[in-house]
């Protein structure tokens, strides 16, 4: 939609095995051409966007060759295969915009306003190629896929983008610059914050009966075999190695499970005479010996306040055989099948472990060799640092907190017991000639006031050195006020004229139409005060739009204020002040920059301000 | 900061000190000055170690032409590490004030598995075997052989210690065994070897308490301990069972088939001398015709387990004519070994005194008492001669010879029981013969008798009036002391009944039932929901926890419970516990906190501290008794009543309630901290149960706490947390001052003293 067409060769073909017949396709605002390079074939398109219902494509990296697919609104469809991924991208993402561009316009058509506004969407379209937009064609598919996913979802954000963009107030990048943060944040959720893994998840593994027979069924997703790989390691180096040359999927489960009710019937007797007719099934029986091997390296970074190892290594009471070994406090093993004898809690403690981990990867399920190798390298870590902060731990642990003096300073801790009161408080003292004082502030300077203060206060500062404050005490408070005097007067009505009681009052209509011009407002004074100060020709076309539309919303505010019942008049025009408040503002400030701009246009030639 | 008690200027550490930190110090210097023994008692939380420590740095250094020796026992690695961490910060104190006279040298003792830095020798799995390889690599004749044959592998670390000779000192400091390790990395120099020299020359030594008790390891490593040191046992309340087990032995199948095997092997390796060397063999013998059981001073590298009976027991006299003879003595093992394969056949449960014992292995094998005694010190001495190194090998057949030695020295005290199986199991075969001690007084006799001061000191010796009686010693001074609470920090409930108000408890006929069970998993989760951190389970016994854990699994208590926190567990795997608990910590600092469930009278009970976030919560599930129908016990308390009248009962509930008060007693460590326990067991509300407990817990135990249901334990919880999370005042405003500057100390009376005791 950029740059109003685009121009591409690609091959038409009715199928996607076809051969296709060579050619070039042209896309326009609201038509698509193609033309083959033989000129008499016969498969000529010439077709408006208004009847494609949709696209298809193929994805990059795939096997399949760059296709689009474009399906008619009265069925059939047309494929065009791309010389490469690149221009499939630039038409998808054309076609994309085209498409909602012409199903915009043909859901304002139905509705009632849709003379005005079909009008406008086509004017809209033919304007917009007419301007430059820098940085309209780095949008990527994907950001296009959120924006229209964050369209669907927000209708309020509907209804300002149906309004402005397509009202041709603002453009779709001006549009959604004031909402990067949108953008960013959910692109940003989406790399940075991992959900960890539950931490019940060993009990989720749980078969279901059918009630008659001894049969249980297991359901298995990635998700769960993921977790199963986590806790045991052996049973992934056992998947890996087994799966599928020596055994299917399935029959690999069917033992895992076989192996697990083993161990939960206790009987580890059963368990051995198992492993040992079955080596396979021996797998999951024995005891994880890469957990094991993990858990000795473990074992040296542990703190050694906590170290019960060391304990066992030094204990000489405790010799195979000497002391007291059947007293009744001790407790009873069966040493003989111990290595088949893996308990509950032993896999309770594992799981604790893998979850405190976290998801150390970020690889697709799918693939379980990716796994292996991104959670062998998650896994090492510097043993140096481990040293030092086991020192650091140890030597905090010894000391006593409250015998000796706090480490950092004293603090007064800030008590505000009623914050209304402190802030009005504050807000008597800023009296009336303060504030005047700050509108003198705000006013803006000129720049050689400017550059002579900056001047004035460098000469100074070589002068006396940086003895003196750089802000003068007097103008420091000044702007404290200033700016405290802001929070306290919103705090303060937020406070006392509780407004949703009475936009709750009004009826439903006007409610709406009130908080629906209130976002319009803001939305638009948005950008208006963000073009200043004007510097180029394309930001003065787009406040001169802005303007034109807020002059628009203006009248509108006032026919709301005569339109509801006397009674709620006079709360109605509380609401409504604000807001012809701001708009005022805004127009007032036009109207100087525009003398100012025409009186200094003689001298600075280039347009600067 | 730095006071004056009587005639010693005490050296503190920090700004402040609490009130009975300052009594405690008072009552430990009258002690020393007495040279007596001392029995003191006061809770967790309020800084006894650093307490005893500073007092006795001190009162060595006021009295300068009589220095004493500090022999600090602990009962694990870990409290070594933190008592040598409270030390350092100690030391570093002192010397910044005093200068260079308050210079001491403080050292941790370890096993070679602790110590050692030579990589091949910590390759081994266990404590035996690197104790094992090392002396294959450091051994006299090993050294001996590799000097004629460079090809021999030998310890590079040894080596370049013994090169160095008397120069291989430690320069004064304190060590932990991190810094041991480093040292000896960063010289060269065997750090285990270093350390056991520097023992008889530091000012203080931290290790753990076997290197006192236990015969078998005493003999070598404190021999040369001066009369003039103060010995302290801290978290002494396990004591005597620390004492009977230096002197149980037990005998089992797989020890007499060990036993077999080490016998025919070292008849091989004399056959092979006879061959080779027979001057060797007649060397030895002519040395024990002249009396000489120990061939005098031997090598540093050369000692091992020394003899298991108590140094005043064993006879010093020549070895019996009929052992003499390497094979003779071959020969009466293996009849040894035979008469008690010959006992371990049968089906009954049968108890014996020692003395019966062996006039019945007089009359079957024909031995007498005289070479029983004598088995140890022959088998050394014919380890010696054979050269062997492979000690981790022949553990089985010194186990024979020490149950031997033992059982031919004493005559009371002890019993022989022999088990065809354990009594909870009785289908699963196991045969065991145990010489058990009952008399925890007969392992601490020797350092009672040969230190000058001896303080057995923990937090819960209640009643503090049985120690010495178990003991039989005499103390001095004998305290205990309440602890001054700026707040009340520690908020102890007892839970007799469950969310649906039936009784709970873990008694015999009531543990397995299922409505005890839930209730004990609602109490939990519902704690879960309301704690934050760390919250601490301790459980009878790990087959009860087993069994409560399966079923909380099976009726879903347990998923809804890990909603709220992770749960880690201890179990018999030393290795596996140490890393749950990491998790546990890791998991408190960072997230939603986590449960552990624990043993009393586990190692996790015995030594590790839940303070602060780690643990705000402990819950006592049960009363955890001893086994009551074991043998072993039984006889220990009837010898218990005829020696001591001491009743049965009386015993039970104490060491019961013992138990409990330290499990619950982990969760706090100062008085900035602060924590809640559960007894949920209805047997705690009586009182002849409940008034065994310590009385810092008793004493904030209050009586509206005593008959609690989940849900008003719940509320209670809640209150509890929201006032402990408030700001407060540190040094106890108004009315009693809980906290001391040293002003404070200097105006003290000895009113504040008096207060401080019960």
């Amino acid at each position: 939609m950029a740059s109003g067409h685009v121009i591409k060769r690609a091959k038409y073909k009715t199928s996607p095995k076809g051969a296709g017949t060579p050619g070039v396709l042209k896309m326009t605002e609201n038509k698509i051409m193609f033309k083959p390079n033989d000129p008499t074939s016969a498969s000529k398109i010439d077709v408006e966007f208004r009847l494609i219902k949709g696209y298809k494509n193929t994805k990059e990296g795939s096997n399949n060759p760059p296709l689009l697919n474009l399906s008619l609104e009265q069925g059939g469809s047309y494929i065009f295969e791309f010389e490469n991924f690149l221009d499939l991208q630039v038409c998808r993402e054309f076609v994309g915009n085209a498409l909602t561009k012409s199903g915009d316009a043909a859901k304002a058509k139905s509705g009632d306003t849709a003379k005005a506004k079909s009008g406008e969407a086509v004017k809209a379209a033919s304007d917009r190629s007419t301007v430059t937009y820098p940085d309209e064609q780095l949008i990527s598919s994907a950001e296009m896929e959120l924006r229209i996913k964050l369209l669907r979802e927000n209708s309020e954000l509907q209804n300002l983008h149906k309004k402005f963009v397509l009202g041709n107030i603002l453009t779709e990048s001006e549009f959604w610059a004031t909402r990067k943060k949108l953008l960013d944040g959910d692109s940003g959720t989406k790399s940075k914050q991992r959900v960890g893994f539950k931490s019940s998840m060993i009990l989720d593994i749980k078969p279901m009966t059918d009630g008659r027979t001894n049969k249980v069924t297991f359901n298995l997703t990635p998700e769960i075999k993921y977790q199963i790989f986590a806790l045991k390691p052996a049973v992934h180096r056992a998947f890996l190695n087994h799966v599928p040359n020596k055994m299917t999927e399935k029959d690999f489960w069917t033992k895992y499970f076989r192996a697990e009710y083993l161990h939960s019937t206790k009987n580890a007797v059963a368990a051995a005479a198992e492993a040992a007719e079955d080596e396979e099934l021996a797998i999951f029986l024995k005891d994880d010996d890469i957990l094991a091997n993990a858990a000795r390296q473990k074992i040296r970074r542990v703190d050694p306040t906590l170290d019960m190892e060391a304990d066992q290594g030094d204990d000489y009471m405790h010799l195979p055989d000497h002391g007291i070994f059947r007293d009744g406090s001790k407790e009873i093993t069966d040493s003989q099948h111990e290595q088949f004898k893996r308990t509950f809690l032993q896999d309770l403690n594992r799981q604790g472990e893998v979850v405190l981990e976290g998801r150390t990867i970020d690889v697709e399920l799918e693939d379980p060799r990716t796994v292996a190798e991104a959670l062998a390298q998650s896994r090492q870590e510097s043993d140096e640092n481990a040293k030092q902060e086991r020192l650091d731990r140890i030597s905090r642990m010894t000391e006593m907190e409250d015998l000796q003096a706090p480490h950092d300073h004293p603090l007064a801790p800030l008590c505000i017991k009623d914050p209304r009161d402190y802030f009005d408080s504050q807000q008597l003292k800023t009296s009336d000639d303060t504030r005047a004082g700050s509108e003198q502030l705000r006013c803006s300077l000129s720049s050689e006031e400017a550059y002579g203060s900056l001047r004035g206060s460098i000469s100074e500062i070589k002068a006396m050195g940086l003895s003196d404050p750089v802000v003068r005490p007097e103008v420091a408070v000044m702007v404290l006020n200033g700016l405290t005097q802001n929070i306290s007067s919103t705090k303060f009505q937020l406070g006392k004229n509780a407004q949703e009681g009475i936009l709750n009052s009004l009826p439903n209509t006007t409610k709406e139409e009130l908080l629906h011009h209130w976002i319009s407002i803001q939305e638009l004074l948005r950008h208006f005060w963000s073009s200043y100060p004007i510097t180029t020709s394309y930001l003065y076309a787009k406040v001169s739009r802005v303007k034109d539309a807020m002059s628009k919303i203006y009248p509108q505010l006032e026919e709301i204020k005569e339109s509801v019942p006397s009674d709620l008049r006079q709360q109605v025009f509380l609401l409504v002040r604000p807001m012809h408040q701001a708009l005022d503002a805004a127009f007032q400030h036009y109207e100087a920059d525009l003398q100012k701009r025409s009186a200094k246009s003689g001298d600075k030639p280039n347009g600067y301000v | 900061m730095k006071f004056q008690i009587e005639d010693v200027t005490v050296y503190f550490p920090y700004d402040h000190i609490y009130p009975e930190q300052y009594a405690y110090m008072v009552e430990l210097k009258r002690a020393l000055d007495a040279r007596g023994h001392c029995l003191l008692e006061m809770p967790t939380g309020t800084g006894k170690t650093i307490a005893l420590l500073s007092l006795i740095t001190s009162y060595t250094l006021s009295k300068p032409n009589n220095p004493v020796k500090l022999i600090y026992c602990t009962r694990t690695v870990h409290e070594m590490e933190k008592t040598l961490a409270e030390l350092k910060l100690l030391h570093a104190y002192q010397t910044t004030h005093i200068g260079d006279r308050a210079r001491i040298l403080a050292v941790g003792l370890s096993s070679r598995k602790n110590l050692c830095v030579n990589s091949r020798v910590l390759a081994a799995e266990n404590r035996d075997s690197v104790d094992a390889s090392c002396r294959r690599l450091t051994a006299s004749w090993v050294r001996a052989a590799a000097a004629a044959n460079p090809n021999l592998p030998t310890c590079e670390f040894f080596e370049e210690y013994e090169k160095a000779g008397s120069n291989a000192v430690l320069p004064p400091g304190v060590y932990t065994l991190q810094d041991l390790r480093a040292y000896g990395k960063e010289k060269g120099w065997c750090p285990y070897f270093l350390a056991r020299h520097m023992v008889q020359f530091a000012n203080v030594v931290v290790y753990s308490y076997q290197y006192l008790l236990d015969p078998k390891v005493a003999g070598y490593i404190s021999k040369e301990m001066q009369k003039e040191s103060v010995v302290v046992f801290d978290e002494a309340h396990n004591i005597d069972n620390v004492c009977i087990e230096a002197l149980s032995v037990s005998v089992r199948r797989q020890t007499l088939e060990g036993a077999r095997r080490n016998l025919s092997k070292m008849r091989q390796e004399i056959e092979k001398f006879k061959a080779t060397d027979a001057g060797r063999l007649r060397a030895e013998y002519n040395r024990l015709v002249e009396g000489l059981a120990q061939r005098g001073n031997l090598p540093f590298t050369d000692n091992w387990l020394s003899n298991p009976a108590l140094p005043d027991d064993i006879l010093k006299e020549a070895v019996p004519g009929n052992i003499r003879r390497a094979e003779h003595f071959l020969h009466v093992l293996r009849r040894l070994v035979q008469y008690l394969e010959g006992r371990l056949e049968t089906d009954n449960v049968e108890k014996e005194g020692p003395v019966g014992f062996v006039a019945s292995i007089n009359t079957h094998a024909g031995i007498d008492q005289k070479t029983l005694k004598f088995c140890y010190d022959r088998l050394h001495s014919l380890m010696l001669t054979l050269e062997i190194t492979d000690t981790d090998e022949f553990l089985h057949i010194q186990t024979i010879c020490d149950f031997a030695t033992l059982v031919g020295t004493y005559t009371r005290g002890f019993s022989i029981i022999i088990e065809p199986f354990d009594e909870r199991m009785p289908h699963i075969p196991d045969p065991v013969l145990q010489l058990s001690c009952h008399d925890a007084s007969l392992a601490i006799k020797p350092v009672f008798d040969r230190f000058q001061s001896v303080v057995i000191t923990s937090g819960t010796l209640s009643p503090i009036d049985l120690y010495p009686r178990l003991l039989n010693f005499h103390p001095v001074v004998s305290r205990s002391f309440t602890m001054s609470l700026t707040r009340d920090c520690i908020c102890p409930m007892v839970l007799t009944r469950g969310s649906d108000q039936l009784p709970v408890s873990t008694k015999f006929d009531m543990r397995s039932d299922l409505g005890v069970v839930r209730n004990y998993g609602r109490l939990l989760l519902e704690m879960a929901s309301v704690v934050p951190d760390g919250i601490v389970c301790f459980f009878v016994s790990y087959s009860y926890m087993d069994g409560i854990v399966n079923s909380w699994n099976e009726n879903g208590i347990l998923k809804e419970i890990m909603q709220h926190k992770l749960v880690f567990i201890e179990t018999q795997d030393v290795v596996e516990t140490t890393l749950a608990l990491d998790n546990y910590r890791k998991a408190c600092d960072c997230g939603r906190g986590a449960i552990f469930f624990s043993v009393a009278r586990g190692k996790v009970a015995e030594g590790i501290d839940f303070d602060r976030h780690y643990g705000r919560l402990v819950i006592m599930f049960g009363v955890p008794f001893q086994y009551t129908l074991s043998k072993i016990l039984l006889a220990r308390l009837e010898y218990l009543r005829d020696t001591f009248q001491i009743k049965e009962g009386d015993f039970l509930t104490f060491d019961a309630l013992r138990q409990a008060a330290q499990c619950v007693g982990r969760v706090i460590r100062s008085k900035a901290d602060y924590g809640m326990m559960i007894f949920a067991d209805k047997r705690y509300s009586r009182h002849d149960k409940r008034s065994k407990l310590p009385g810092w817990i008793l004493s904030h135990l209050r009586d509206a706490h005593l008959n609690l249901s989940t849900d008003m334990a719940l509320h209670i919880a809640r209150e509890f947390l929201r006032k402990m999370a408030q700001p407060y005042d540190k040094a106890g405003g108004s009315g009693r001052k809980t906290l001391l500057s040293q002003e404070d100390v200097e105006k003290m009376s000895d009113g504040i003293l008096n207060e401080m005791q019960y």
